[in-house]
């Protein structure tokens, strides 16, 4: 494979301190990382502080990087743990859907910041693309994840499994569910 | 075949995890059971659509993310050189370090004592007079005599060995030396004669 050999040459004179190459490294990734933060967060913002983190964290870290694993697998692994902290963070530790006792009529959901900016509003996406978002939106974390990783990177179970450092049949039950949650949510729009 | 089973090896027919039996068999259900065959539709159409749009490159981050991230990393090119070097060969640092430590402490201790250091058996049998250690006549020391920044003179028994460090001796007729004299002079000599003392000291303890 070209491209990992590619690879390979560049993160070996990143770790040397070779500014150069590192940068190569960071025009490579960059995208890739920033469309699975968005994916993952639905915040562009977040998802660029993400990129940024994700490579700072690479730099600070190339000593416990092992040269005999995919160098991919590696930053997508740094990527996805930090937009999964991001999510813990952001979800609120009350149940969403409790009324609260001393205000009438509010639950747990209108105590939550909406994002105002929409993040369809910045890209032009077609109204498919729009309901695909959305309903990725909704997926719960776990699932979310694995999701992105199998579609958005066309990863492979096995590589979705060495990223989330779970065995390969935890992420096939994570794919199935996934997609069973999709097909719902996407069914009624569709047909 | 039920519809449960034909469920679960529907999404392993997605993730290209079927045999060509299991296919076959899966085809065989689907063709009799309209439930799980509308279900496969929507599976199929969702795989699609995901893979189809999701990977549309419609995002990209900003170029100036490169800068910024490159903007934020340590330049540490000036230290490389001998950072890497010290890096590379530990074993030969490590000696370097040691030796680098073991000189200057030695030589700070050579330095340090410039006083009159007499060590002997009986202090009784020599006279001190200044820097001057004098064995008189008639008088006998059941050991060694060590003299230290100072002159040694001897006109007696000595029944051991004689050491002059950084000064120097004069031996009468008279005198009786049974073990070495010896004389140490300049840093080096100081230095071994330090270590081997250290030795049979310890030897001896």
């Amino acid at each position: 494979m070209v491209v990992n050999h590619f690879d390979t040459r560049l993160v070996k004179l990143a770790r040397k301190g070779d500014q150069g190459a590192f940068a190569e490294l960071v025009d490579l990734y960059k995208d890739k990382i920033f469309h699975l933060a968005y994916r993952m967060l639905s915040n562009r913002h977040e998802a660029e502080d993400i990129v940024q983190e994700t490579f700072l964290r690479v730099y600070k870290n190339w000593n416990r990087y092992d040269e005999k694993q995919k160098f991919s697998t590696w930053i997508y692994r740094i990527a996805t743990n930090l937009c999964i902290d991001r999510l813990r963070k952001r979800k609120p530790n009350y149940y969403l859907d409790a009324e609260m006792n001393d205000q009438d009529g509010l639950d747990g959901y209108s105590l939550i910041p909406g994002d105002e900016r929409t993040p369809e509003s910045e890209y032009l996406l077609s109204e498919t693309q729009q309901m695909i978002h959305q309903a990725i939106e909704g997926l719960p974390a776990k699932y979310k994840s694995v999701i992105i990783l199998r579609y958005l990177q066309e990863m492979s179970l096995q590589e979705i499994g060495e990223i989330l450092d779970m065995p390969v049949t935890t992420v096939k039950t994570r794919v199935h569910r996934g997609r069973e949650f999709l097909r719902k949510k996407l069914e009624p729009k569709m047909s | 075949m039920d519809c449960k089973q034909a469920s679960s090896l529907m999404h392993e027919y997605f993730d290209d995890d079927l045999t060509h039996e299991q296919v076959v068999e899966l085809k065989h259900h689907l063709q009799g059971c309209s439930v799980c065959s509308a279900r496969f539709q929507e599976l199929e159409q969702t795989e699609m659509v995901l893979f189809s749009t999701i990977r549309h490159k419609a995002l990209s981050a900003p170029d100036e993310l490169v800068d910024a991230i490159m903007s934020k990393i340590p330049n540490q090119r000036r230290q490389q050189a001998w950072v890497g070097w010290i890096k590379k060969h530990p074993a030969l640092t490590a000696a370097a370090v040691f030796l680098f430590v073991m000189v200057f402490s030695s030589l700070s201790l050579w330095k340090s004592d410039e006083q009159l250091v007499v060590k002997v058996a009986d202090l009784d049998q020599v006279i001190i007079n200044g820097d001057t250690v004098t064995v008189p006549e008639g008088s006998t020391i059941a050991g060694n005599l060590t003299v230290e920044n100072g002159k040694a003179e001897i006109y007696g028994d000595v029944q051991g060995n004689l050491t002059v460090i950084d000064g120097s001796y004069y031996q009468a007729s008279t005198a009786h030396i049974s073990g070495e004299i010896k004389s140490i002079d300049q840093a080096l000599d100081w230095i071994w004669y330090r270590i081997t003392n250290t030795f049979t000291e310890v030897a001896y303890r």
